[in-house]
């Protein structure tokens, strides 16, 4: 028995093609669309060395010190800037089409041009800060000690030391973009709650016709709702597992390498999401139309607060309201995904997973005390 | 003219849920366009970087240091736990964090080989940035340490403070546009997914209740012919699109922009009025193709995100990648956004400039024929084959 509803239940799942569309192809274009604007995202922070230029002239070709560390520093594998010399009417022009950052002249004093107030041309005015920097030094240890030129002041100066050690703060590297991806699971998670709205739906003789003819058949109701569920869990998941896919091996995106729990927190994931759309659907007793709109309004809200839209949302919710954070499912999820990704330790993916699963057993207790024993003695 | 008549009387029916769209997509444009808009300086500014600063000793040398760096960076507070610190790079609220290792100063001091820790995120502009004020101090105070023997602490630091007050100087030669265009150009980007979106939602229901079986048949008997009835129904179309524009564009002209009113701002207008053209017509060909009502939102939110993503309106063009943005050049999207920025960048009116954006005006405006001539077949088609 417990077959046959399983599997005519699934028939009607599947082919509900709007319930599909929402919990399956959405999340899916969704996802191709994140991808396809965001995947230059990082390299947009990468440091790439900088367009300059500089005035060839007889002030620059006079200044061999400076030729030589301009020269030096824009060779090599670790590059600072792209050189190019120029006169100063090309030099205008690159600077004009956007072909350069800005461009430095060199007369009495060492000076830049730029267009604009950016990152790039700070660097630029840091470098020669620095060169400029380093010679007052210079001149000033000189003055109080003429004798350390003989004690090998050049020498000193000419090795740079590097004083910065780059030291990773854990395995994974902080991209960005994943948090994106991240929402978009938990989004599709909470989309769920479609199913688990028509499952409450179709249990309840009042609401739906199809209900009326189930609730006619000598079944207990109990196990009726269990078996279906089951077959919108199992949709729903297999749903997610092709979501997860799409992404990994499609769109390459990292999920870390605890890929055991990773599928673990979809599967709390689709549970959380169809609980939650029979706890909505189960409080709402009639109108399709608020049931939907609240479970859009709570996983829409929920995703925007995890960060979905604008990723820094999260960071700021945390920080401000941590309460919200973790009284938001969407959020909830997201923050498992980043902590399996992100962190070496487990404490606050447990934390995640104890809430998640508080919050399971609250609308799955609420619901069944709503639809238990519910008798019709006219429809 | 009763068609006509008829549609305005759906409008007038459907218009309680039609002003829920207007309402929550301006708030969102409004959102959005505040939101994104950086108020950028109109000078030659420092710019900085937000760094956590971890001392596990104090001393006059990290102080003088610390204060140095000031100039390049913004000091976060951060508590000193490895997860609120990864947590803050990873959202980027800090892109670097450097740590004093115990011990530093002495071992500075007396000539010793010692690093500085950071944590960055892998090879970022920032993190090449500040690197260069670190090693400009620490080697200039190496230099002093060799080679002025037995100076203190608190004379170093003094001494690089009056050394290390140098400063390049900057010319500008022609500075981009200002905030208030950058306020204009990512709202009126953002009108692409909102004035997009109640279009077609609200064009297509109104479609959906004309191309009702009974009713297209009721019509049909009528002594009015095709020609007239769908002439009509464009003009009623076109005065629904028109409303819309008036109400997305107004609203936000008056609250946001109300001190922008020079000459950008009438390409701006012109270039939304041709993409709601186009808009109107896409709006059209989906109100002729669909055939139920609940899979209004779904094509909706397809047709109106998919380009919106791709085309530079939700991330800047800039960051796109070519292909992209090569596929989004087949949406009218991609060019209205193309002709928003440059008319938002467009510091004098000169020809070369208005040629350019005169050219983007003529695609929006190809595409806008292109659909509604493929969605007039179609109608056409399906009126033959509803008979």
């Amino acid at each position: 028995m417990s077959a046959h509803i399983f599997t005519t239940r699934l028939k009607c799942l599947l082919r509900d093609r709007q319930t599909i569309f929402w919990t399956l192809m959405f999340p899916l274009i969704l996802g191709t669309f994140f991808n396809l604007s965001l995947s230059n995202l990082n390299k947009s922070e990468t440091f790439q060395p900088i367009d300059i230029a500089v005035i060839n002239d007889a002030g620059y070709q006079q200044n061999n010190d400076f030729k030589s560390v301009l020269e030096n520093i824009s060779t090599g594998s670790d590059q600072l800037f792209n050189l190019t010399a120029a006169s100063k009417q090309d030099a205008d022009k690159l600077l004009n089409d956007g072909k350069i950052k800005g461009y430095i002249t060199v007369g009495a004093d060492i000076g830049m041009t730029v267009n604009d107030s950016g990152l790039s041309q700070n660097i630029i005015k840091s470098f020669l800060d620095s060169y400029q920097k380093t010679s007052s030094v210079t001149k000033s240890i000189i003055t109080q000690d003429p004798s350390s030129l003989q004690k090998g002041l050049l020498d000193d100066l000419k090795s740079q030391k590097e004083y910065t050690l780059e030291v990773s703060g854990n395995s994974a590297a902080p991209n960005t973009v994943l948090n994106y991806f991240y929402s978009l699971i938990a989004m599709a998670c909470l989309y769920g709650g479609f199913f688990g709205m028509k499952e409450v739906t179709d249990i309840q003789a009042n609401i739906s016709q199809r209900a009326a003819r189930v609730n006619i058949a000598p079944v207990h109701k109990l196990k009726m709702f269990l078996v279906s569920m089951s077959a919108s869990l199992l949709v729903h998941f297999i749903e997610l597992l092709i979501l997860l896919a799409y992404l990994r091996f499609g769109f390459n995106v990292d999920f870390g390498a605890k890929t055991g729990y990773v599928l673990l927190t979809t599967f709390v994931g689709s549970v959380i999401g169809i609980s939650f759309g029979a706890f909505v659907s189960a409080l709402v007793p009639k109108g399709e139309g608020i049931k939907v709109a609240i479970m859009l309004a709570v996983s829409m809200t929920g995703s925007f607060l995890a960060g979905m839209m604008y990723q820094d949302i999260k960071y700021i919710v945390a920080q401000n309201v941590p309460v919200l954070s973790y009284l938001n499912p969407v959020n909830l999820l997201t923050d498992a995904f980043y902590s399996l990704y992100y962190y070496d330790t487990f404490t606050r993916y447990a934390l995640n997973m104890g809430i998640l699963s508080a919050f399971i057993l609250v609308f799955c207790t609420v619901s069944y005390l709503i639809i238990r024993r519910q008798k019709y003695a006219s429809i | 003219m009763p068609v006509f008549k008829l549609y305005m009387k759906v409008i007038k029916k459907n218009l309680p849920s039609m002003m829920i769209y207007v309402v929550v997509f301006l708030g969102m444009a409004m959102l959005f366009a505040a939101n994104s808009s950086k108020s950028q300086p109109k000078s030659f500014s420092p710019q900085k970087t937000n760094v956590a600063f971890i001392s596990e000793e104090s001393s006059p040398l990290i102080d003088g240091f610390k204060q140095e760096l000031s100039k390049n960076a913004n000091y976060v507070n951060i508590p000193d736990e490895t997860e609120k610190l990864q947590d803050a790079l990873f959202f980027r609220n800090v892109t670097l964090i450097i740590r004093i290792p115990n011990g530093f100063t002495k071992s500075f001091m007396s000539g010793g080989d010692v690093q500085i820790q950071k944590t960055v995120v892998p090879n970022s502009v920032s993190n090449a940035y500040v690197d260069i004020s670190i090693n400009q101090y620490l080697n200039a105070a190496r230099l002093y340490v060799k080679n002025i023997k037995g100076i203190t602490q608190e004379d170093l630091v003094a001494r690089l403070k009056t050394d290390l007050a140098v400063d390049t100087p900057v010319s500008l030669q022609n500075m981009q546009a200002d905030t208030e265009n950058d306020f204009t150009k990512n709202y009126f980007n953002y009108l692409s997914y909102a004035l997009f979106s109640v279009l077609i939602l609200g064009i297509s229901v109104i479609m959906l209740t004309f191309n009702e079986k009974d009713l297209s048949r009721r019509n049909f008997c009528s002594p009015v012919s095709a020609s007239r009835v769908n002439l009509q129904f464009i003009l009623a179309n076109l005065v629904f699109t028109f409303s819309c524009w008036v109400i997305m564009v107004g609203v936000g002209i008056i609250i946001g922009m109300g001190n922008s009113l020079n000459g950008n701002l009438a390409f701006f207008l012109l270039n939304s009025i041709i993409f709601t053209l186009c808009a109107s017509s896409v709006s059209f060909l989906i109100g002729n193709l669909l055939k139920n009502r609940r899979a209004i939102s779904a094509v909706c939110n397809v047709v109106t995100l998919g380009p919106c993503f791709i085309s530079g309106v939700f991330v800047p063009q800039e960051l796109l990648s070519d292909t992209v943005l090569k596929i989004a050049s087949f949406t009218p999207t991609y060019w209205y956004v193309k002709a928003n920025n440059q008319i938002a960048s467009m510091t004098n009116i000169s020809t070369s400039n208005l040629q350019q954006i005169f050219y983007y005006f003529l695609i929006e405006f190809g595409f806008a024929l292109a659909f509604f001539a493929v969605s007039l077949a179609i109608g056409k088609k399906k009126r033959m084959s509803s008979n």
